[in-house]
């Protein structure tokens, strides 16, 4: 009588311990997921700042850099040289899409950065309001920086 | 005397499993339906007021040249009947800065979908120009004071 009884409070107990350990399992997957969303989200954060920041492409005068300012003529020297040397910004600005897109006055479009995946997990879109300084002219057009950073696959 | 401490044993024991019942139900609220933290929303957010008008006081238009500051600060001279009119289209500054504004919104934050307040004042409740609608919740506000007559504020509230 007392070994059976034994033999059900153990049983009863190792039910309770596999329960809990798959519950334990779900709440640890749960919560990876929710990293993994996080890093991504903060990744594509850190490439849309590198984009803005990109010596390459900011406006400065006499050595002072102004913010939220793209420099048309660097623009499009940039894009060809990034282009040459994809290897270089691909350790910066990974698997992205870089779209400088003017929209007044005169709406123009460029490609800076283009590293785009053709099958993705999924995509983060940054969208960044920035002047484009064309300095022959010494005039500020609007623009928006338009940053895709993609997921691979798993 | 013997079948009461039986009673008194599954007491205990339902007692047991209501505590893990309920610290189960504990884990589940607070562990596995935790959102992520929307820290790409609330970067987009906030860079999004301050440099969307920031770069919209800075742009030149093609009213003669002029910027939008320029010609906001001519606005407020006299929002009634401003000094300037634009040569290209015979509009007045405070007239085709709302005009300007709105292109560029259009262009922007209604493509994308964010729901914004756009406003000029020199007092809050009577704005000169006005465009979007007021956030009902959370919004991320950006104002930017313009000397003209006296100081003019223009602001902006992207909603959450």
């Amino acid at each position: 009588m007392h070994t059976m009884e034994t033999i059900v409070v153990l049983f009863v107990f190792f039910i309770l311990l596999i329960m809990g350990f798959i519950f334990y399992v779900r709440v640890a997957q749960s919560n990876i997921g929710t990293e993994q969303e996080e890093a991504r989200q903060l990744k594509a954060i850190e490439i849309a700042q590198r984009a803005m920041f990109l010596p390459e492409i900011q406006c400065s005068e006499e050595n002072i850099i102004s913010n939220n300012c793209i420099d048309y003529l660097k623009l499009v020297a940039a894009s060809e040289i990034i282009k040459q040397n994809e290897l270089y910004y691909y350790d910066k600005l990974g698997f992205s899409n870089i779209t400088i897109t003017q929209i007044y006055p005169n709406p123009k479009n460029w490609t800076l950065y283009d590293k785009s995946l053709e099958e993705y997990q999924d995509k983060i879109i940054t969208n960044i309001p920035i002047s484009i300084f064309d300095p022959r002219e010494k005039k500020n057009s609007f623009g928006v920086m338009k940053v895709e950073y993609f997921r691979t696959k798993e | 005397m013997k079948n009461k401490k039986g009673q008194m044993e599954i007491m205990g024991l339902a007692i047991v499993i209501m505590l893990l019942i309920v610290g189960m139900l504990f884990v589940v609220r607070f562990v596995i339906t935790k959102e992520p933290e929307g820290y790409k929303k609330e970067f987009t957010q906030s860079q999004l007021a301050s440099n969307m008008l920031n770069t919209l006081l800075k742009t030149n238009t093609d009213c003669p040249d002029l910027t939008i500051t320029e010609l906001l600060q001519d606005c407020g001279h006299n929002p009634d009947n401003p000094a300037i009119t634009c040569s290209n289209n015979g509009k007045k500054s405070c007239q085709f800065v709302e005009d300007t504004a709105k292109y560029i919104f259009n262009q922007t934050l209604d493509e994308w979908n964010i729901n914004y307040h756009f406003t000029v004042y020199f007092e809050e409740d009577n704005p000169i120009i006005e465009l979007g609608s007021t956030c009902p919740n959370d919004q991320k506000t950006e104002i930017f004071p313009i000397p003209s007559y006296t100081t003019l504020f223009t602001r902006l509230d992207i909603c959450g």
